[in-house]
């Protein structure tokens, strides 16, 4: 096939084409534009191209509106469950609907028996100061809530109550209650000589060299 | 829907075992596909099967794309190639078999407003582009299809088809003259 036999006469096929697809640049454009103003004969295949278009367009849009995809890939994504679900009873006839309708009712109906008549037994009860580990029912715990009344009751009429001491002040320290012990009671001797001495008020051996030096001053006077 | 990618990507997640990921290359590609193969074709069961074909065939040498042109263009190639085979092996389609599709081609797309005039002329426009389209040289057709059915650009033509860009625009221009000599010769 010679692909020449029809290029333009002005040699401006590819311009031609570029400019009728809406391909050319801008100034591509304007400059074929200016071209045609002066060319019959661009015009006028330019003119009979537009035409070709429309027809082939025409026969394009009717024959690609029927177009029906066959791939599965095609279809809509994958239905939710309960969407599947719906277009099941959808689909399905009345005489199923109706009869999973009456088996859910008995469902619901055979369950709420089986509760009432097999309920969760008491709640085991952990009692506080007692055996960690230990479960107690609500009949222990009140058992043992039983005994312990009647203990205390006998125990108040054997023994007075005490007078409960509130400490305002909270407990010291052991050293600390020591100390203030033995500052309550009178020092020995020893004592408080050795306080004497860690506090350097008194010295022993100097106050009695101080009292041989006045001895000795007032015997030379 | 979700961002799946290009369809670079979408190929290699079908090569690396994705059974979805090619439904989705058949899904986007699909339409644009069939409007190549009824325009190469010009009847409408021939171009379903040979769109099937095609995306069989792509299925088939997927392991043979190596990524170095695009999968679209890959695509138009398989297409074209399976056009040029169906109609090798039908040898030239005889005008009955035209006639027949046009009867069926026209009978869902009239619209009811039209006048049985108009109707008729609108059929005879149409039977005429089908039939100059379809006495068109591959080469030519397959270059005036892709633009007009498919509207790809000059670009997109010449890698889908390994041409040059200006090989590519004087086939067009070639095409549209042919056409356009056969559409004044049927209407005189």
């Amino acid at each position: 096939m010679n692909e020449m036999e029809h290029s333009s006469t002005c040699e401006r096929a590819d311009d031609l084409v570029s400019v009728l697809y809406g391909e050319a640049s801008e100034r591509e454009r304007r400059e074929f534009e200016l071209h045609m103003q002066q060319c019959g004969n661009c015009r006028a295949e330019f003119a009979a191209f537009a035409q070709v278009r429309e027809s082939i367009g025409e026969w394009r849009d009717e024959a690609l509106s029927g177009f029906v995809s066959a791939h599965p890939a095609a279809a809509p994504v994958r239905k939710s469950a309960l969407a599947a679900w719906r277009q099941f009873f959808d689909l399905s006839p009345l005489w199923l609907k109706g009869a999973v309708g009456f088996a859910a009712v008995v469902c619901c109906v055979l369950a709420a028996l089986a509760v009432m008549r097999f309920g969760p037994p008491d709640e085991p009860v952990r009692v506080a100061g007692g055996n960690p580990g230990a479960v107690y029912t609500k009949e222990d715990v009140e058992r043992a809530v039983r005994e312990a009344l009647a203990k205390q009751k006998q125990e108040q009429r054997v023994v007075e109550p005490k007078p409960v001491i509130i400490a305002d002040t909270p407990p010291k320290p052991a050293n600390v209650a020591r100390s203030e012990r033995k500052a309550q009671r009178p020092f020995s001797k020893a004592e408080r000589d050795q306080l004497a001495a860690e506090l350097r008020l008194l010295s022993n051996d100097d106050e009695a060299e101080l009292d041989l030096l006045d001895d000795r001053i007032n015997r030379q006077r | 829907m979700e961002t799946l990618g290009t369809d670079e990507i979408i190929v290699e997640r079908a090569l690396s075992g994705d059974a979805d990921a090619f439904g989705e290359i058949v899904r986007r590609w699909e339409r644009r596909i069939f409007a190549l193969t009824y325009g190469m074709l010009g009847r409408e069961e021939d171009a379903r099967d040979a769109t099937q074909e095609t995306f069989l065939a792509a299925f088939r040498n997927l392991r043979g794309f190596r990524g170095e042109a695009k999968v679209s263009s890959w695509l138009h190639r398989i297409a074209v190639n399976q056009c040029i085979t169906r109609q090798r092996r039908a040898k030239v389609r005889n005008e009955s078999a035209l006639d027949d599709e046009d009867e069926k081609a026209s009978s869902f797309a009239a619209p009811l407003d039209y006048s049985p005039a108009a109707i008729t002329e609108g059929r005879q426009r149409t039977t005429a582009v089908r039939r100059a389209l379809n006495c068109l040289p591959v080469e030519l057709r397959q270059v005036v299809v892709m633009k007009e059915f498919e509207e790809l650009t000059f670009r997109e033509i010449s890698e889908a088809l390994d041409l040059p860009l200006s090989t590519v625009k004087s086939r067009l221009y070639t095409g549209l003259k042919q056409l356009q000599m056969r559409l004044e010769k049927f209407a005189a």
